[in-house]
């Protein structure tokens, strides 16, 4: 029983981890319906870029926090450059699927070989926030994990409020309901495109940097994390937000229950054969649905 | 206060409008008539810089805005309501309309026109907090109608508003048109196949044909019938 508990805490926390993995995904996706195959290396990006400013510049002292706005702010500017000189004119080419996917797909092993330039190969982990743990009846949780828990749950209550209250946020919204419509409405689409970049960036760099807390990483990494955002956006729906957050949860639990209970090597075979049972039965995914 | 002339604009290798010049008059309902596939639509989508003429020049109120983006075009204060509508399905009524002020000149004024939107379609007052892919198809037209209005155009670019409606509803499609017009002082253009009411709408009339204009004539001085010869 304090096992079976623990999974599921375990669960939720790594579920929390996928989910703001998955966002940056499925903003993009959903906005601009660019499909990010280079996600998992910006992810990496955001990590690294902490880790330098946390890690490397010893003489700034930058404590984590610190070193994840910067992060988040550099990796804004990555995104915004890649549109503008890159998405907005292959995304006017008639087949502008396949070749935004194609060119996601070089930036990200490019800069897979330039953060293995920069960094080396060796492996290198972030500094959690906070060492020691909490002890909660049979549940025993680490402080640094309580915290991601909470950083991950304000980052999406934020981004949900952005995307009701903000201008820019309910025009984001209306391109990924209707381009048509918001071209009619006078919305400049481009701009649009370019700060969703720019946010989807942010967000995927913020979790790489989560990420990196809690697992070892190396410049090769970011494709194993791309896939399982992969699975999670198509397991809860391409494009919807909330759909991404549920299917993380429930692929975190599920991934710390086969853990327990038949041991490491069967997460992957279990996630995809319930991903591709939810593909049988509901290929828009479990929250998908939009046309 | 709208001037076109001599517009050409293709899709592709598709020829679709040939050599078209129209002009609209302040305060003026115009209306554009012509079968299927004759370039009517074409031409409000050219308009209003959805697909930008290959050549020829459109002036708005004295101002050349034939390449300008369609986002610009909205703020200088041509709406274009399409004829598929383009609602924002997922968001209420309400919403569609807040984003119809996007621009910051009708913004800035967004209340006084969500009173007269509210005033001229008491059903949209009603159904504020509706989604809109929940709703009829008259209904989803008024809501496009009233997001047009939002952005607080002075001249209104309407593509078949009566497509796929009740007689009743298209009656009152029509007379919202109308007290548009003639309250608001909002100059329109329409494209309309429901002849008939489109005429007692309009002081003017414009009949397209294969892309070119066929003939201008005062609304008034022509029956029905002789523009469905026209038609054929």
């Amino acid at each position: 029983m304090e096992s079976f508990v623990n999974a599921i805490v375990s669960g939720l926390i790594s579920g929390s981890l996928y989910a703001a993995m998955a966002l940056g995904l499925t903003i993009i996706y959903g906005i601009s319906r660019v499909f990010n195959f280079g996600h998992g290396v910006v992810a990496l990006m955001g990590a690294y870029t902490a880790w330098l400013f946390v890690q490397e510049a010893k003489t700034a002292g930058l404590p984590l926090l610190a070193g994840m706005v910067i992060s988040c702010a550099v990796l804004f500017g990555f995104g915004m450059l890649v549109y503008q000189f890159a998405m907005k004119p292959l995304m006017k080419k008639a087949n502008w699927e396949i070749s935004t996917v194609l060119f996601m797909l070089g930036m990200g092993i490019l800069m897979e070989n330039v953060i293995l330039q920069l960094f080396g190969p060796r492996v290198k982990s972030i500094p959690v926030f906070a060492e020691g743990y909490l002890k909660v009846g049979m549940v025993q949780i680490n402080w640094h994990e309580l915290i991601v828990i909470g950083i991950v749950l304000a980052a999406i209550i934020l981004l949900n409020l952005f995307f009701k209250v903000t201008r820019t946020g309910q025009s984001m919204q209306a391109v990924a309901q209707s381009v048509s419509g918001a071209k009619v409405v006078g919305i400049d689409i481009e701009r649009i495109f370019g700060l969703t970049f720019g946010l989807a960036f942010a967000v995927t760099g913020f979790s790489g940097i989560l990420l990196g807390t809690k697992y070892f990483m190396n410049p090769h990494i970011g494709w194993e994390w791309m896939v399982k955002g992969f699975v999670i956006v198509c397991f809860g729906g391409l494009g919807s937000t909330n759909g991404a957050i549920y299917a993380a949860i429930i692929l975190g639990v599920v991934e710390a229950l086969a853990t327990l209970y038949f041991g490491a090597m069967w997460v992957w075979p279990i996630w995809f054969a319930i991903f591709l049972v939810v593909l049988l039965v509901r290929p828009q995914g479990i929250l998908g649905g939009r046309a | 206060m709208l001037e076109v002339r001599n517009v050409n604009n293709h899709y592709a290798d598709l020829h679709v409008l040939k050599q078209v010049s129209l002009t609209v008059k302040q305060g003026e309902i115009v209306a554009l008539f012509g079968p299927n596939g004759h370039g009517k639509s074409t031409l409000l989508k050219t308009i209003c810089g959805l697909h930008p003429a290959t050549s020829g020049s459109i002036l708005f109120n004295g101002q050349e805005i034939t390449q300008i983006p369609s986002h610009k075009i909205v703020e200088m204060g041509i709406a274009y309501i399409p004829e598929e509508r383009h609602l924002f399905g997922d968001m209420t009524v309400f919403e569609n309309l807040n984003l119809g002020a996007y621009n910051t000149r009708a913004h800035k004024s967004l209340k006084q026109n969500l009173e007269f939107v509210f005033e001229t379609f008491p059903r949209l007052a009603e159904r504020k907090n509706q989604r809109c892919s929940t709703m009829s198809g008259g209904e989803s037209r008024m809501v496009a109608v009233a997001r047009g209005l939002m952005s607080e155009p002075s001249l209104l670019l309407v593509d078949e508003p009566s497509i796929g409606l009740s007689p009743s509803m298209r009656s009152t499609v029509f007379q919202s048109l109308e007290k548009i017009n003639r309250e608001k002082g909002i100059t329109i253009l329409i494209v309309e196949q429901e002849i008939r009411d489109a005429l007692k709408l309009s002081s003017r009339i414009y009949m397209i044909k294969k892309g070119g204009i066929l003939f201008e004539r005062p609304a008034a001085s022509l029956d029905v019938s002789e523009i469905e010869k026209a038609y054929f």
